[in-house]
């Protein structure tokens, strides 16, 4: 190889070797928005925020059925599975749901049908009710056959809300149903209807 | 009698079309009979159907890739799992196909898979011993064999074993840059591809060996020759530029790794996932699991790569071992296909194969049965093949 040939060869490699560890200093700082790090990097989060627009009118009973699909994909926002038969399975840690609403409203119940997974080891699975980022109740739900649950949500808060309610139920009993499986397939209950009720 | 001369169909034909006629005849072969198993299967068996109709599971996400691009996030369908983790080098090809015939992209791709399929054949020849008996063995398992529902659709298994092939030929001939270069297409290709920079270090080390270099010497000598540093820098750009790509566009360059995340796949002990599924009894019959399965294929691709490094053939046997390892990480899902594809086990195998007239002979007969077989299973949903 003549002198100048190697001359570029090294320049080359040089080159190769400087833009390889600019790739790898990209790699150690992502610049992703943070519903992607607590997902994806850091997992925090088995629930991945969907920019659903969370179409709803008061009143309404949404059901996680296969027949109530098209009224329940504008609230799904994330940790949800199905449906399957009767509802939708949660998977993960939370899952969330999406109400805006255009009705005026000072007082709302939420309601929810649930059921718990069938595990002997866990009978019971408990729920926390999380509205617009502020816990209002703690549920326990059971096996077989689905409850109905009532929540009053505080009027300051619904007040505050300005029609958009963001639900989030959290699972601090879900079950890891496989050795291996992650925590973003762990399992606690299954919705079958939703719906937000005006007092 | 040397075996291309013992097998040769006819004094007249010169090895060069023999070595093309019988991939050709093989890709003809390995059509009909996965168009006989789908007419079995589909309800509208038209050809025009077939190439379509063949494009099950991961082959949909390739084809969307293909004509549409990367997904932004948060992606538009509103799911979690973004396509980040396919690979681009393939979907792109199949685009260019796509744009200069008009094609429909799949029937692009399946025309593409095949050209690939005949050509990994075509290169392969000096890694077979130049066996024509291995030879027409090895065109089978690629091109009309139970593992062609992945070579001929649209999946990047044949890229990347064409590229891999490529890599080891340029390494047998010593042509470290050569390879390097394919090695950088072959890391565009599936992230495992980054790992034959391995194979091309144990080349370079036993040329060094052969030329009465020592350990001690060893990297002053690499550091003299500029071509060997270039090989080895230029090996992974495929998948630097992959990663570069994926920082610009959504901000992260592990995207391909950490969307793994939204398929729930677990992470373990590759052991122990291999004896969880080898375990894995049925609850009624005799027919293994398919994650027995899995575990079965999952550990003949070891007994090769281990047979390749008795035979010495250590660069193989490493980069094999590397490919087959890393995966299991993330559990048994796919681990026939990724071994099925790793070209160093084909390529053992079929040299094993073609040992003895006889075995030659039932081998050939049982790839194409399983052929046909596979392409049902295939159209059926059967889980092992996903």
């Amino acid at each position: 190889m003549s002198s100048p040939l190697r001359l570029g060869a090294y320049l080359l490699v040089g080159i190769l070797a400087l833009f390889e560890l600019g790739v790898v200093w990209l790699m150690l700082h992502p610049d992703v928005p943070p519903e992607y790090r607590a997902y994806f990097i850091d997992k925090t989060t088995t629930c991945l925020n969907q920019p659903v627009a969370g179409t709803y009118s008061l009143g309404t009973t949404i059901p996680f059925t296969p027949e109530g699909r098209d009224l329940a994909k504008p609230i799904r926002v994330c940790g949800w599975e199905g449906p399957v038969g009767d509802g939708n399975h949660a998977v993960g840690t939370s899952a969330r749901l999406r109400f805006v609403y255009p009705e005026p409203a000072r007082a709302l119940t939420l309601k929810l049908r649930m059921v718990a997974v069938q595990r002997d080891d866990h009978p019971t699975q408990r729920v926390q009710v999380v509205v617009n980022g502020e816990t209002v109740d703690t549920l326990t739900v059971a096996r077989d056959p689905p409850q109905d649950f009532s929540v009053d949500l505080p009027h300051s808060l619904v007040t505050a809300a300005s029609g958009r309610i963001d639900l989030e139920l959290r699972f601090p009993d879900a079950v890891q149903m496989g050795p291996t499986d992650p925590d973003n397939r762990r399992r606690s209950i299954k919705l079958l209807s939703a719906a937000l009720i005006p007092a | 009698m040397s075996d291309a001369v013992a097998l040769r169909p006819s004094r007249s034909l010169p090895l060069g079309a023999v070595l093309i006629l019988i991939p050709l005849a093989l890709a003809i072969a390995g059509l009909a009979i996965r168009y006989a198993a789908y007419s079995t299967v589909a309800q509208d068996a038209s050809l025009a159907k077939f190439a379509e109709g063949m494009c099950q599971w991961d082959c949909a996400w390739y084809i969307k890739l293909s004509e549409t691009g990367y997904d932004p996030f948060p992606i538009p369908t509103m799911i979690n799992a973004g396509n980040w983790a396919f690979f681009p080098l393939y979907p792109i090809l199949v685009a260019v196909v796509r744009t200069l015939t008009g094609l429909e992209t799949i029937v692009a791709a399946t025309g593409l898979s095949i050209v690939f399929c005949i050509a990994s054949a075509r290169v392969a020849w000096p890694l077979l011993g130049k066996g024509l008996r291995a030879y027409t063995l090895f065109s089978a398992y690629l091109l009309a064999g139970p593992f062609s529902i992945w070579f001929t659709t649209f999946y990047t298994e044949v890229l990347f074993l064409f590229l891999t092939i490529c890599v080891f030929v340029a390494l047998q001939k010593r042509q470290f840059l050569l390879a390097g270069l394919f090695a950088a297409l072959l890391s565009a290709t599936r992230i495992v591809g980054v790992f034959i920079v391995f194979a091309i270090l144990i080349e370079i080390w036993r040329a060094h060996r052969g030329a009465g270099g020592t350990w001690r010497d060893f990297v002053p000598a690499v550091l003299r020759r500029p071509d060997l540093l270039l090989a080895l820098f230029v090996a992974p750009l495929g998948l630097f530029g992959y990663m570069a790509y994926l920082h610009f566009h959504i901000g992260d360059a592990l995207a391909f790794s950490h969307v793994q995340r939204a398929w729930s796949r677990p992470t373990g002990n590759p052991a122990v996932f291999v004896w969880n599924a080898l375990t894995s009894f049925p609850k009624e019959g005799w027919v293994p699991t398919p994650s027995q399965q899995l575990a079965v294929a999952t550990l003949a691709g070891y007994a090769l790569a281990i047979a390749l490094l008795v035979r010495r053939q250590y660069a193989m046997g490493v980069y094999a071992l590397i490919c087959l390892t890393l995966p299991l990480f993330a559990g048994m899902a796919s681990m026939l296909r990724f071994t099925a594809a790793l070209a160093p086990i084909p390529l053992m195998l079929t040299r094993l194969l073609a040992t003895y007239r006889w075995l030659f002979a039932v081998s050939l007969i049982v790839l194409l049965a399983a052929g046909y077989l596979a392409t049902i299973g295939w159209l059926t949903g059967y889980l092992s093949l996903v």
